[in-house]
């Protein structure tokens, strides 16, 4: 079975500042592998291991998904090889493009019976990636995935719905999205990062890969701060607590919360 | 000597610090197979630092170090700050023999060090980051102990020779029985921030043009009272603004490190240069004062300790080293280490060379020179008394409240009898002053 993981190398949110304006500096954030993907490695793994597959780490991005560093954190994470689209010309692109090219890079790669990406990316995180790459490949797409078993042509995938859980037969390719908590992903050992050193990289030449054109464009004009919700401040005197629980339960009236 | 079995890499550093970058690089360049292990998800993640960096040791190692490096500004301007709570006393001095050459510059940590990482990845160093070292291995040799690899989770990896570059408080060099836990007397705690603000503003406010920059040194009132000093640095776009304290003098008065800093940078004679800036990053980290008290042991059969983990800082009092220190020391522990290598003898005896060479460099010396200035700078009077005795010095002189004059040699003798401060402390702290700086 060949096994493609989608992971994003991406800017942690954790040191991006918000401006007054809603505008994002993303220029302290420092790179990483995406939050959620290592739980896509693990389940991918897991299936290779048991059915004797091939783990294969897809990235696309900006030049520094390509660096030595981001290279090694990937390829520790037990991908037995890697490739890479890394062109600058991808800064600041789309959930849309990005998909596009990584269902360009699917193509390229052949023979793909799935690809399992993470819940999203911890930088964007617009859950959309999945299903437009899916939609790229004319495959179908599940979220939320919960487990992954059976045989390449023959999956078994559990998935996690509101209502609780449901299980899939599926026959053909599939781009699964794991659920954030579907596995609880190894941390790379100092074997690993030194195995990852050694493993073998494909970086593809964006330019070389067959890509639809987009039918239009889309482009970011504005950002703002999402609402704040405004306080009435209310404050109840609790020297009698009698008094003050009464006041309290008449004030949750008024406002239609009781 | 023997070793059981083959290593990985002929060297094991442990920590991506200033000091552990420097070895590793060093002996790559000199074709030998290193592995650099750093705890922090990429290397600087976990590193704070004032930021003043002499940086003529790193010009050996880097000729292209100040065109290259992501240095912020150069210092041409020392500002030497005694703080009261309502006054001020400053000594400016501005040279422009300091920026040609280029003695010292400012840097953030999270900059320099992925540098540092990158340089010694394209020389050849396995990077290993996001690993914690766990402990060390060891065996027992003909000579006692010796160390012969590390050990991070499950995961073991060999080499000729580990090098422990884990910073203040190495607890690698504790682990293996070089150091003792520090006394909190040999110890501080730096908190610090950076504060973003336009470019202009900072030229504006400290007086310098295009790529200058100044750091200002601050005592007194800036700890209230406590053992230690305030530091300013100006950056390209930010500045570096904090205080060290020593841990012990802390302890004693009961004092938190937060409400000092806060204390500090809402000080009228020091809130002004700040208006308007954003903190964009914050942390403490301890710092290393014991200068050459705490330097003891640095290496035994099959390991060598570095840079703050071996103790090698030096606080004058106006300026906090650590940094410049980290790079000599990295530079003689490579020579050693080579040396050690090519003659197969990677036992203590066999590594002397590293502690040869750090002492006949700047940083052994100056380690020399300054051995007294722990000590000195540990006289109480230096942060309080001695700031306002001057503050009312000139006050008398300047407050002309109309009445007559009196000769500066009066007020000054009358400001001294208000003053805790006595002539037999004056020449006490004068003559060690001069002996331990
Ligand atoms: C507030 C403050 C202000 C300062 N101001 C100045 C100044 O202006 N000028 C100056 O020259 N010096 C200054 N110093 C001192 C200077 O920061 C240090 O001397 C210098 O950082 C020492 O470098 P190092 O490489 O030895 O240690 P560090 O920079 O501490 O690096 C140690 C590295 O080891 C890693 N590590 C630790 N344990 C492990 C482990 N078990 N496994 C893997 N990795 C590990 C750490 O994550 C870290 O990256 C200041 C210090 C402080 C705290």
């Amino acid at each position: 079975m060949k096994i493609v993981v989608a992971y994003k190398w991406a800017s942690n949110p954790q040191d991006a500042t918000v401006g007054a304006q809603g505008t994002v500096d993303w220029s302290r954030a420092k790179p990483g592998f995406s939050e959620y993907d290592p739980v896509a490695a693990e389940l991918a793994r897991r299936l290779a291991d048991a059915t004797g597959g091939e783990v294969i780490g897809l990235t696309v991005g900006t030049k520094r998904v390509d660096a030595t560093l981001a290279r090694k954190a990937a390829l520790s994470r037990g991908f037995d090889r890697a490739v890479i689209v890394a062109d600058d010309s991808l800064e600041g692109a789309g959930s849309t493009q990005l998909a596009a090219v990584l269902a360009a890079a699917v193509r390229h790669i052949g023979d793909v019976d799935l690809v399992i990406t993470g819940d999203s990316s911890v930088d964007v995180g617009s859950k959309m990636v999945p299903t437009v790459l899916a939609g790229q490949l004319g495959w179908p797409a599940v979220a939320e995935v919960i487990s992954i078993t059976g045989q390449a042509g023959a999956l078994r995938v559990e998935r996690a719905v509101p209502t609780g859980t449901q299980v899939l037969e599926i026959t053909g390719p599939v781009v699964l999205a794991a659920s954030t908590d579907a596995a609880v992903a190894r941390v790379p050992g100092m074997k690993d990062i030194l195995a990852a050193g050694k493993k073998p990289v494909e970086s593809l030449d964006l330019a070389a890969l067959d890509i639809p054109a987009a039918a239009g464009t889309t482009t970011v004009t504005g950002t703002s701060r999402p609402d704040l919700l405004t306080r009435k401040g209310q404050m109840i005197d609790a020297s009698d607590p009698a008094a003050a629980a009464a006041e309290l339960v008449a004030a949750l009236r008024g406002a239609g919360a009781l | 000597m023997t070793e059981a079995a083959e290593p990985d890499f002929d060297v094991i550093v442990i920590g991506a610090g200033i000091a552990g970058a420097i070895t590793a690089y060093q002996l790559a360049t000199q074709g030998r197979s290193v592995v650099l292990i750093e705890r922090g998800e990429a290397p600087g993640a976990k590193n704070l630092s004032g930021g003043v960096l002499y940086c003529r040791g790193m010009q050996e190692v880097f000729p292209d170090f100040l065109t290259e490096a992501p240095v912020e500004r150069r210092i041409t301007r020392n500002y030497i700050n005694f703080l009261n709570a309502d006054s001020s006393i400053g000594i400016d001095y501005k040279d422009t023999r300091l920026s040609d050459p280029v003695n010292a510059v400012t840097v953030l940590r999270a900059k320099l060090d992925p540098w540092l990482a990158e340089k010694c990845e394209e020389a050849g160093v396995f990077l290993m980051p996001g690993v914690r070292v766990d402990k060390v291995l060891t065996e027992d040799g003909p000579t006692g102990k010796r160390v012969v690899g590390v050990k991070a989770g499950d995961d073991e990896l060999r080499a000729h020779v580990v090098v422990a570059a884990d910073g203040v408080n190495s607890f690698i060099s504790q682990e293996v029985g070089l150091r003792t836990k520090e006394p909190l007397n040999h110890l501080a705690i730096g908190v610090k921030c950076v504060v973003n603000l336009p470019r202009e503003t900072i030229e504006a406010r400290f007086s310098v043009t295009g790529d200058e920059g100044a750091a200002f040194a601050i005592v007194g009132d800036c700890t209230q009272g406590i053992g230690g000093g305030g530091f300013m640095y100006t950056n390209t776009e930010s500045i570096s603004v904090g205080v060290v304290l020593r841990l012990d003098d802390l302890t004693a008065k009961n004092k938190s490190t937060t409400d000092i800093l806060d204390y500090f940078l809402a000080h009228p004679f020091i809130a002004p240069y700040l208006e308007g800036g954003e903190v964009v990053e914050y942390g403490c980290h301890l710092v290393a004062e014991g200068g050459l008290a705490m330097l003891g042991e640095i290496s035994m059969d099959g390991l060598v300790v570095v840079g703050d983990a071996a103790g090698l800082t030096l606080n004058t009092g106006l300026t906090v080293r650590g940094m410049d220190l980290a790079v000599a020391s990295g530079v003689a522990a490579a020579k050693g280490i080579g040396a050690a290598l090519d003659s197969k003898d990677t036992s203590k005896v066999g590594l002397a060379g590293y502690r040869e060479a750090l002492f006949a460099s700047y940083a052994g010396k100056d380690m020399e020179t300054y051995a007294k200035a722990p000590a000195f700078l540990e006289t109480e009077r230096m942060y309080k008394e001695y700031g306002e005795l001057i503050g009312n010095v000139l006050y008398g002189v300047f407050n002309l409240d109309n009445s007559p004059r009196e000769h500066l040699l009066k007020v000054a003798m009358k400001a001294f009898k208000k003053s805790p401060v006595k002539i037999k402390h004056l020449i006490k702290d004068g003559l060690a002053g001069v002996r331990a700086l």
